[in-house]
């Protein structure tokens, strides 16, 4: 199943798993032949978008291409047979979201070889977010000093769990 | 002088020609800030840092009630930390920020990169005046009030 979308002036096409690099090799002989770049964005519980963006060079035009899965299921075929240059993205995508891209057994690019955990889910809880105090934390008419005194409840920073960061 | 510090003047001096409506640098009007927390909480990075304290006014009639008052103390933005997305801005209820096309002086050391309120400030003088009304539009609430305070009666 395809669909095609526009929106803000960008035509999207979403695309089922299966048909992925078959997709995207029909929109690349269609004219679409620069690769652009691939990423990924996380649903929460509606899984992983992977996102593709291709560019035709003689009529001066962009197309995405989407496909999504599961967040149990996160893996999508490799476009590396399309475009091999997809490659980088595709490991850069494994290792920050925790996608497989099947046939590709990707290395890890960015991220040290002793990093855990994919820092662009969602539920990946920086670690200078537990480091560093919130400054939201103050009320208006509050300096630091005010911190101290553990009074009421204070606002929590948003995206950071209930606890974390706090010290006794 | 050495000649790094002389490549940073020469940078400083370059008049770099970006767009006006660049997102460069933030500046602060003092005057329109309430110290009400909202870009400190908006603020994806963490980067804003806002102290203020309480004073508390007497009251201007017989009858009437003292007000308390957030006084602001200190107002710094980390720009080693932002990343331009410019959600404070968008988010003060008070028009207290606002973008200037200037970029941030390269430092050799990121603390530099922590602009107090004293530089926010400065930086006023360099944002560009907003884009022109709609002609067929309504004058801008402020100038209706001034226009019916100043007017006949
Ligand atoms: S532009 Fe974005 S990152 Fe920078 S201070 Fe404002 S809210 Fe924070
Ligand atoms: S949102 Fe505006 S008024 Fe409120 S503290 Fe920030 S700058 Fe001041």
């Amino acid at each position: 199943m395809t669909a095609a979308t526009t929106a803000y002036g960008v035509v999207t096409v979403d695309v089922d798993r299966a048909e992925w690099p078959r997709a995207v090799t029909q929109a690349r002989d269609e004219g679409f032949a620069f690769f652009d770049l691939l990423t990924a964005v996380d649903r929460e519980g509606d899984g992983f978008d992977v996102v593709l963006r291709l560019w035709d060079p003689r009529r001066r035009t962009g197309l995405v291409l989407r496909t999504r899965c599961p967040r149990d299921d996160a893996r999508v075929p490799t476009l590396l047979g399309v475009f091999a240059g997809a490659g980088w993205h595709e490991r850069a995508t494994a290792e920050l979201f925790g996608i497989a891209f099947e046939g590709h057994v990707t290395t890890p690019l960015l991220l040290p070889a002793s990093f855990e955990g994919h820092p662009l889910r969602k539920e990946f809880v920086l670690a200078a977010r537990v480091a560093k105090r919130w400054p939201g934390a103050k009320e208006p008419g509050e300096s630091d000093a005010d911190l101290a005194t553990p009074s009421r409840r204070r606002p929590q920073p948003p995206g950071v769990p209930p606890g974390w960061g706090e010290r006794s | 002088m050495t000649p790094y510090e002389q490549g940073l003047a020469a940078l400083r001096a370059a008049q770099y020609p970006v767009p006006v409506r660049s997102r460069g640098v933030i500046a602060l009007l003092e005057e329109n800030c309430t110290v009400c927390m909202v870009c400190a909480r908006e603020c994806p990075d963490w980067c804003i840092e806002i102290d203020s304290h309480k004073e508390t006014l007497p009251p201007r009639t017989e009858r009437g009630r003292p007000r308390v008052l957030h006084v602001l103390d200190r107002f710094a933005i980390d720009f080693a930390l932002c990343m331009w997305c410019g959600i404070c801005i968008e988010a003060c209820p008070f028009d207290a920020l606002f973008w200037s096309p200037e970029l941030p002086p390269a430092t050799r050391d990121p603390a530099e990169l922590v602009h107090e309120r004293a530089e926010l400030r400065a930086w006023l003088a360099t944002v560009p005046a907003p884009p022109a009304l709609d002609p067929a539009a309504a004058p801008a609430k402020e100038q209706q009030d001034a226009d019916r305070r100043s007017g006949p009666g």
